[in-house]
């Protein structure tokens, strides 16, 4: 996770980003191309007993990553499975799989959360007068919570 | 945590998520999904009121019409309602429709101030029955426990120290601040950073 991954990068006809003085209906399509670039979404600093899922690493990697957190000694008696997107599968399996191998003790608590994201849209040929465009989108995101309830 | 195989007419677990397609042998012999029957028990959230509003989302489902039937019966408005609002919607999904749920409750939410969430997640058991093109070949049973979601938003306060709870947070107009507000940032924790820009969403930094 630690790792920055490349942005990703796909040639796209790009509409032009609707001008707040526009009507919210038709968008005219650009001729001019686009390489779309979606930027990566903010640094994440985080606690140790945070983990954040993605898709490119092996899932059980990640579980075994999240259990060794669990146990031992010096486990933590909480950790926190962030997933966005795509990864929000992957981080409720590894949540449940978790609890199912803890035989009930675990218990989970799930918040969710939109996150912005930002695309860059640069012009594909230089020679075309274009300025790059940047275009805002929203993405789900989900924070487990898994943690030994306190002893009442 | 071993994988196991979906074997004919028994059941079979697919504890591996990465595999959320069917094994093999079904796509092979052209099988045809008859009958598909989820155990439709009560949710995992207590405090169900008895009049709720349920959303099942799918994986194909329509954003746009989940939420155009959602708000309207939130609000009160159609003609359906009387003029009365429900005060409770559940929303459902399971397998690759739990992104689209989530993205569902964060979108209504914006359009729905003053919502109180609870979030559960949990194993759900499906029974499909598939049936083979080939006649003669036996139908094929299949038991699959896959992953599901249950968020229940309300608008009356609920207990704030149920697992998987989210308090109402104070929207204000995106195009009066820097637009950050109404989003969080990822991670949702960051301290300094959150108290620049996010100043109330706070309450939504996981501790």
């Amino acid at each position: 996770m630690s790792e920055p991954r490349k942005p990703g990068m796909s040639s796209l006809h790009a509409v032009a980003p609707v001008q707040p003085s526009d009507s919210p209906c038709a968008v005219d399509i650009d001729p001019v191309e686009y390489t779309l670039r979606k930027r990566l979404p903010r640094k994440l600093p985080k606690r140790r007993n945070d983990v954040y899922v993605n898709m490119k690493t092996d899932f059980r990697a990640q579980l075994a990553r999240c259990q060794k957190l669990l146990d031992g000694g010096s486990g933590h008696r909480e950790i926190c499975v962030h997933g966005l997107g795509l990864a929000i599968n992957r981080a409720i399996n590894i949540a449940l799989q978790l609890q199912a191998s803890s035989q009930g003790a675990l218990q989970l608590a799930a918040n969710t959360s939109t996150v912005e994201l930002v695309d860059d849209l640069e012009p594909e040929d230089p020679d075309e007068v274009a300025e790059p465009l940047t275009r805002t989108r929203n993405n789900s995101a989900i924070h487990i919570k898994v943690f030994y309830p306190d002893p009442k | 945590m071993a994988e196991a195989m979906a074997q004919k007419v028994c059941s079979s677990t697919s504890l591996n998520p990465a595999i959320q397609s069917l094994p093999p042998i079904l796509c092979l012999n052209n099988f045809r999904r008859v009958r598909r029957t989820e155990d439709g028990g009560p949710y995992p959230i207590p405090g169900l009121a008895t009049d709720f509003l349920h959303m099942r989302v799918r994986e194909g489902s329509k954003i746009r019409n989940l939420l155009r039937f959602a708000t309207a019966r939130m609000r009160g408005e159609g003609k359906d309602s009387h003029g009365r609002s429900t005060r409770q919607v559940v929303f459902t999904g399971s397998e690759r429709g739990v992104t689209k749920t989530i993205t569902c409750v964060e979108i209504l939410k914006r359009k729905v101030e003053d919502l109180h969430q609870v979030s559960k997640l949990y194993y759900k058991t499906v029974d499909e029955v598939w049936e083979a093109s080939q006649h003669g070949a036996p139908d094929v049973t299949m038991q699959r426990t896959v992953p599901a979601i249950c968020i229940l938003l309300s608008k009356d306060p609920l207990n704030p120290h149920e697992p998987g709870y989210q308090p109402p947070h104070s929207v204000s107009t995106p195009t009066e601040d820097t637009g950050m507000c109404g989003a969080t940032l990822w991670p949702p924790h960051c301290p300094t950073v959150a108290k620049r820009f996010c100043r109330e969403d706070e309450s939504k930094c996981v501790t």
